[in-house]
Order: structure tokens, then sequence, then C-alpha cells
């Protein structure tokens, strides 16, 4: 390249750049905000055209916020304080106008802006897919949480490969508690995340599954960070404040503006600090605010600037139209009002669903065979008239009758994770074997006195013990049946060491849907279906039995 | 392997009897529940009224009712602010478990009181107090099913084992602290089974030597 060639690009490239400082002074989001304001300030007579109008009129905003969410937003009488109590109180600043906070909570605050009953919330909410289409989200996020799982320092849990199998406990409609369901871990839900630091203390639940946001002031308690510890988050979600999606699209943009300029000048990350809040998230989004291409007054829609919403929606199944229209018709014919089929409508909830129904009729299929093969076992040695035989077998339904089922059920688990790894399979193994031996030991038992009694009468009656354990099977089979039952009905209790039954599944589908009450009235009807079918199937059992042995 | 005493927390038997008084609990509410409504079921089901068919009915859904899953079913699909007769409803989880095992305690009652209703029609007095050792051996069960209670975070003698549990690193120590709970729960239970026999072997006696005085 030759000198002069050199200079002159130079020389081109200081121009364009003293153009772009001068383009970006006049496009700064400073400057884009200065002139929102004043246009608003010159509508006074027409309010009704924006909410931004309203409020730079009539000089007050009405800002909905959140009494008890430690470190965030907390009211004791009329102090209030937090960090989105600091950034509600900068904004109006900004915006030059007096602040009114309205109580709202996890419930009512997005009911309250469509109801203009305030002008915009800022309420630990997260921005989702499923929350856009009913308001109107801020860019960027003044904050971001994630789910973060806390439990005892002492827990071997570092990562998802920990999780199988654990019992984790979680509130109802987390929407994270479909990534923990589909890493196997059990879920026991709560209706309030508030109980959850005293579960952990008094040791109900091993893991903790929340919002890092919500144990970021139990962190502050050395006691509790003594004994617990983050294991690890997942989950990432976007905070936003919103407003309504109908009138408010000068104010969202004045929002949008001042979120830029509290980014890029640190105020966010200042008001942070002070309330003791965690601030990677917000250093990151500092760096990116104080970008040429961000910094400007379109930076707010440029996607290389913000961040994109949580996708929370679940793929729908392929009838899941059909299905919405059959709740419809029940809610309409019999004014049960909430009927709703959460398993049949979204993809993740079908699947569980289906494999919850399978599992469960192996589980009962095979507790049943697994209990008649251990009654005819235990009965033939305990029946036995040696001893070698004999007395290990009593000794073994005398400890199994001692051991409620839930400890049974945890015994066998506990053996069967330490032979194999854990699986769905090993752990409907293992309760078949607990269900099987639990409830085949009283079965044998039952056969075993049927044996001593026949073998009296046989003595008295001077006759051969001919086929003895067959008519004894023949004498005991109303008891045989009776057990065969109690270990189909036995069965649910096998989710409690997260064999994947229909109970299992069903939890897991509420934990992240809507539709409790059905779901349940659902699980509850199969159950007592099954087990009448079973009744059905062991009484005709005992009719073969008892003509066979005639 | 260091020894199992030293490993566990020093108010673990405390607690453990604490938890096993929960499960006593919870077996006598189920019980006495059961004990009125499997009688009213028994009553209505030999007399010759109308009633009779649907009470043989409902005795049949409660016999196969699941206990764990009328729990999980009370828990999540009772309303939070339901009322009975203007009372509300507070169901804690120690009473969700309890009207778990109602269901059973009451088709429990409603057979052997149907039994022993049968025994007293026939003149056979003593057989029809066969009923008794039959209900204090349905308690008994409904104290090792209530157990169940650990699942949805009641305190009781199970959730207190498991959570110890929990805390011991190898799997013999935890086979021996569940060998442990094995016979807290075991010997009370033996010990009622063995009266229990004495009981009935006493009875049988009496009503045979009434049979052959007769």
């Amino acid at each position: 390249m030759s000198p002069v060639k050199a200079v002159s690009l130079a020389f081109v490239a200081v121009l364009s750049m003293a153009w772009a400082a001068s383009a970006q002074d006049t496009t700064s989001p400073d400057a884009a905000l200065a002139k929102l304001l004043a246009e608003a300030k010159e509508q006074c007579a027409t309010p009704t055209v924006d909410r931004l109008v309203r409020i730079v009129c009539s000089g007050k905003v009405r800002v909905g916020a959140r009494d008890f969410y430690p470190l965030f937003s907390l009211r004791s009488g009329d102090k209030r304080e937090g960090y989105e109590v600091d950034v509600a109180d900068a904004i109006a600043d900004k915006l030059g106008v007096d602040e009114e906070i309205v109580r709202v909570n996890a419930a009512t605050r997005i009911p309250m802006l469509a109801e203009d009953r305030v002008d915009f919330v800022i309420a630990t909410m997260g921005h989702n897919t499923q929350r856009d289409s009913q308001i109107r989200f801020i860019r960027p996020h003044y904050y971001q949480s994630e789910t973060t799982v806390i439990g005892p320092r002492v827990a071997l849990v570092a990562s998802w490969l920990d999780i199988p199998g654990r019992t984790v406990c979680a509130t109802i409609g987390n929407g994270s508690n479909a990534e923990l369901v589909t890493h196997e871990a059990r879920l026991m839900l709560f209706d309030e995340a508030g109980v959850l630091p005293e579960r952990l203390k008094d040791g109900t639940c091993q893991l903790a599954a929340q919002d890092d946001s919500f144990f970021a002031f139990y962190f502050t308690d050395p006691a509790f960070t003594e004994n617990f510890s983050q294991k690890f988050g997942f989950a990432q979600v976007p905070w936003g404040m919103a407003v309504a999606r109908t009138g408010s699209d000068r104010l969202a943009r004045a929002l949008d503006l001042i979120s830029q300029i509290f980014h890029r000048d640190a105020v966010f990350l200042q008001l942070a600090q002070k309330n003791r809040i965690g601030t990677a998230f917000l250093r990151e989004q500092n760096a990116v605010w104080k970008r040429l291409d961000c910094d400007n007054a379109a930076g707010s829609t440029n996607p290389a600037c913000i961040l994109p919403a949580l996708d929370a929606d679940l793929k729908p199944t392929p009838f899941a139209r059909e299905v919405s229209s059959i709740e419809s018709w029940v809610r309409a014919q019999t004014g049960w009002s909430n009927f709703l089929l959460p398993m049949l409508k979204t993809a993740p909830a079908w699947t569980l669903f289906k494999a919850g129904v399978q599992n469960s009729l192996i589980l009962i299929a095979g507790a049943l065979v697994a209990t008649f093969v251990f009654a005819l076992l235990l009965g033939a040695l305990q029946g036995s008239r040696h001893w070698v035989l004999h007395w290990p077998a009593r000794a073994l339904t005398v400890v199994l009758q001692s051991t409620p089922i839930v400890l049974t059920l945890v015994i066998a688990a506990a053996l069967a994770q330490a032979l194999f790894p854990y699986s769905d399979a090993v752990a409907i193994g293992a309760a078949i074997a607990a269900l099987g031996l639990t409830n085949g030991s009283n079965a044998g038992q039952a056969i075993s006195e049927a044996m001593t009694t026949l073998r009296a009468e046989h003595e008295r009656l001077g006759q051969g013990a001919g086929q003895l354990f067959k008519h004894a099977l023949g004498r005991s089979a109303s008891q045989l049946v009776s057990f065969l039952v109690n270990a189909a009905k036995g069965t649910p209790i096998a989710s409690f060491i997260g064999a994947p039954e229909l109970l299992s599944s069903l939890t897991d589908i509420t934990s992240f849907s809507a539709g409790r009450v059905t779901t349940y009235w659902l699980l509850l009807i199969f159950y007592i279906v099954v087990v009448m079918v079973v009744v059905w199937l062991c009484n005709r059992l005992q009719g073969w039995l008892a003509r066979s042995l005639a | 392997m260091s020894w199992l005493p030293e490993q566990i927390a020093p108010d673990f038997l405390p607690r453990l009897l604490g938890g096993m008084a929960v499960n006593f609990e919870i077996a006598l509410i189920a019980l006495l529940v059961g004990l009125v409504l499997g009688l009213l079921l028994a009553f209505l089901r030999l007399g010759k009224g109308v009633l009779g068919l649907p009470a043989a009915t409902v005795i049949g859904l409660m016999r196969a009712a699941p206990t764990f899953v009328v729990m999980f079913f009370l828990l999540n699909a009772i309303p939070r602010d339901a009322a009975l007769f203007g009372v509300k409803l507070h169901l804690t989880g120690m009473m969700a478990v309890a009207i778990s095992l109602v269901p059973y305690s009451a088709a429990y009652v409603a057979d052997n009181a149907a039994g022993a209703l049968a025994q007293w029609r026939s003149g056979s007095h003593l057989g029809a107090l066969l009923f008794l050792p039959n209900l204090a051996r349905a308690f008994f069960v409904l104290v090792m099913s209530s157990g169940a209670g650990a699942a949805i975070g009641v305190t009781e003698g199970i959730a207190v084992i498991l959570r110890q549990a929990e805390q011991l690193p190898g799997l013999e120590d935890k086979l021996l602290l569940f060998a442990f709970g094995i016979a807290l729960f075991g010997i009370p239970l033996q010990a009622a089974f063995y009266l229990i026999r004495v009981l009935q072997a006493w009875l049988s006696k009496v009503m045979m030597r009434q049979q052959v005085q007769s």
C-alpha cells in the first residue's frame, strides 16, 4: 500500500469514528429518554394516550412490589427495603415523579397490571415465553436468578449425576420441576417455599430446589451457612419488570431506556451490592451495556445485547386440542370448574403418564408372582420337620412381620443399589422383592400352619401324609388370596424408593402442570379398579385351587 | 467402620421414641374412626333395609383402596379451604396418614363385626368376643402401616430412622441402624401378637367348655 493511500484511509477512518461518536451522542439512551419524557409532558391534555403521559402529568407512578421477599422487597410497617424497592425508587427519580408502592404477590402481579391497578411491576418475576403473551417485559432485565439445589454440607451432591433416586423438596408449580423430574429426582412437594429451610433443618428434606434469590437471605444466617451449601444451579431465568400489554407502549419504552442506562452506569450493580445479593449477572450486563453496539437508543431491541425469555412452553401432544375440547365439555356439563387432564396435553407429561401406567402394571404383576413364589417357598420351608429348614424360614418371617413395609422397601432398595447402579428397573425390582417377601412370608406362614393341622389330622386318623403340601395349599387358599390382594394394593408405596409407577409419575406431572385435583381422582380410580380386577382374578384362582384339590 | 453408637446423633433415641409415639397416635385415630364407621357399615349391611347393598359396595371400595394412594389423594385433591359442617378442615400430614388408614380399618372392622354379630345372634357370646383380639391385631397392623407418613414429611418413627441413616456413610452402618429400628418396632408387635394368641386360646377353651356343659 502506498503512503498516500494509507494516509487517506486513516483520514477516512478518523472521520468515520468522529461521525459515529456524534451520532452516538444524539441517539444515546439518555437523549432518547429525555425526548420521550418531554413529549409526554406536552400531552397532558390527553393523559389516556399512554400510561407514561399519565405518570409524568400526575407526578406519580404506581409500582407493584412484593411485601415479603427478603433482600429484594421487604415491608415492615411503613418501611420498605430491598433491591427491588431501591430500583423502583431510582426509576421514580429518573422519571421525576413520586412513587406509590402497591402490594402484589405471585398470583396477583399479572392481573393487577391488566386491571390498571399498577403502572408497572417489579416483583421477582422470571421472564418466560408463557408470560410474554400476557404482559410486556422490560428489556434489558434487571436481575437473573437460577434454581439452586441446597443440601447439608456433608451430602455428596455436585451435579445431575448425583440426583437420580434422591428426594428433592420443591414447590408446586415451579417451572424447573420438570427438569428435576427428567433427571430422575423424587419430588416431595410443598405449597410454599417458606417451609423449605425448616424442612432442611429438621431432616425431612435431603435436598431442596428453589430460586437462588430465595435462599440468598438464608445464607446470610451463619448457622444456616455452617450446615448447608449450594450444590449446583440450573434453569437460569432473567427477571423482568413488566407493564400491561395495552396502553403502555411509551412507558415500556421509557423503562427499557432507563434499564439500559442503569446497567451502563452500574446503578443496578451498586443497588445489588448495597442489598448484599448476587452481582455476577449485573457485572456481565454492565460490560454489555457499555459496548457501543448496545449503548444506543436501539440497544434494547438488539438481539446481541438483550437476553431471550426462558422457553417455558412444553411441547403439546398431537391430540392436545381434542383433550382441551373434552375438558371444556366436561366442565360445561358438570360444573367441575377445575377439570383438567394435564397428563394428556403436553409431550413430557404424556410420556411420564404412559411409563407410569406401564410400570404400575409390571409392578403389580411382579408383586403377585413374587408373593406366590415366596409363599410356596417359605410355606414349604416353615412346614418342614427339619429344623435347619424350619427355623431360618420362621425367623425370616418374624423379622419381615416386624418390619414396617416402608423400611423393608428401603432396605431392599439399599441392597439393590449396592449391587447394581441406580435405574428404574432396579427400583422396580427391589420393590417387587420387598412386597413379595413381606406378603409371601405371611402367606407362607398360613400354608405351614395348614400343613401342621393336616399332619395332626392324618396322624390322628392313622393315615399317611400323602400330598400334604398340595392339600395345605388348598386349606390356606383364602389366606394366600388375601395376601396376593394385599401385595397388589401395596404397589403404590414403591414410589417411596423411586420406582416410577403411576403415583410417582402423576406427582411429577402435577409438579409442573395444573390439574392436581382431577389427576389424583383419576389415580384413586385407577388403583381401585386395578385392585378390584386383582380381587376377581384371585377369587378365580381360589376357586380353581379348591376344585383341583378336591 | 467406627462403632455405630458413636456415629448416630445423641438425641436419636428420644427422637425415635417420640416418632414411634406418633405411629401409635396415628394408629389409634385410624382405629377409632374406623371403628365408628365400620360398625355403622356392618349394621347397615346386616340390616334388612335398602341401605344393605350400598353399605356392602362402600365396604368393597374401602377394601380395594390403597392406603398410600388415599394419603396422596387427601393431600392433593382436598382443597386447602375445605370445610365440613362449617368447620374449616386443616389437614395436617399426621391427620392425612390417619385418615388414609381409615378405609382399611373401617372395612376390617365391618368384616369382623359382621362375623361377631353373626356369632352373637347364634348364641355364641364368647365367639363374638373374638372381635376384641382382632381389633388389637388391626391396631398393630395400623401402627406398622403408619410408617407411610415418612413419604409426606411426617416425623414418625420410620422417618426418624431414615433421616439418621442418611447421615451414615456405609451400607453396613445403615443396615445395623435398620435392624435396631426393626427390633424397636418388632418387640412390642410380637409381644402383642403373643398376647392375642393367648387370649384367643383362652377364649376358645372357655367356648369348648361351655359347649361341653351345654
